[in-house]
């Protein structure tokens, strides 16, 4: 059995400047878990137009990724995405007992590198909406 | 020693599918998004491209695992924090219900649309 210790609740979002790394990696994966998963229906109900034919389905398409900050949401969409993927990659190998000394390093090598993938894919993401 | 911290009871079923669904979804999703805005941008998405993928039966077998997966893992997932946050009663009842029925209509609808891409 490992030992524990007593860092209070980590509910207690008033206490955030108390937080360890753990703890940040903790609330930030609830985060972007809640935004994915409201987007999965907001891209299920989008894509629902497919039901009214295929020029519907274009038209909507068009239309959205037309707009500059639909291309800006989806740049935030894929910073939300790339860090629940690198830091659930970090989660289950802690859970596998692997790595947990170092959560903390992980956790921040899962930061830096959320960020480096998504400057290196703002480019795509935004070329001819501006 | 760190204690491991977690919002979801160890060993319970809940808690081996959600880690499952996770070990496949890291691997899906990352494909997902690096198809659907490197390979083809979303901006140059059409219906006809859509259905050219959706016809493969293995890309349709997929998206649709994507779709059930994701949403267990997800709709778990709010269950797993509400729960944390100390609901009880019959507020984690309605939880219970509320998400189960939103889950259930999200694969249904899902599923729907990728009968309707692919040309089924």
């Amino acid at each position: 059995m490992s030992q524990s210790y007593d860092r209070g609740l980590i509910e207690d979002f008033g206490r955030w400047r108390e937080f360890t790394a753990g703890m940040w990696a903790w609330v930030f994966h609830k985060f972007t878990g809640w935004v994915l998963i409201g987007y999965l229906f907001t891209h299920i109900a989008v894509l629902s137009t497919s039901l009214q034919g295929a020029e519907t389905f274009n038209s909507t398409i068009q239309g959205l990724e037309s707009l500059a900050l639909v291309r800006l949401l989806e740049v935030g969409l894929l910073a939300v995405a790339v860090f629940h993927i690198l830091n659930g990659v970090r989660l289950l190998f802690v859970d596998l007992g692997v790595g947990l000394e170092s959560q903390d390093k992980s956790f921040y090598a899962s930061l830096v590198l959320t960020g480096v993938i998504v400057v290196a894919s703002v480019p795509t993401f935004v070329s001819g909406a501006f | 020693m760190a204690e491991r911290y977690s919002s979801f009871r160890s060993g319970s079923t809940a808690w081996l599918l959600q880690r499952i669904t996770a070990a496949f979804l890291v691997v899906v999703l990352a494909f997902h998004f690096f198809n659907l805005h490197f390979v083809t941008h979303a901006a140059n998405i059409e219906f006809a491209g859509s259905q050219a993928r959706m016809q493969n039966v293995g890309y349709f077998v997929t998206m649709v695992l994507f779709l059930v997966t994701a949403t267990f893992h997800g709709v778990n997932g709010i269950y797993n924090a509400l729960v944390n946050q100390g609901i009880e009663g019959n507020a984690k009842r309605a939880a219970q219900v509320v998400l189960g029925v939103a889950g259930l209509l999200l694969v249904v609808q899902g599923i729907r649309v990728a009968i309707a891409l692919a040309g089924f």
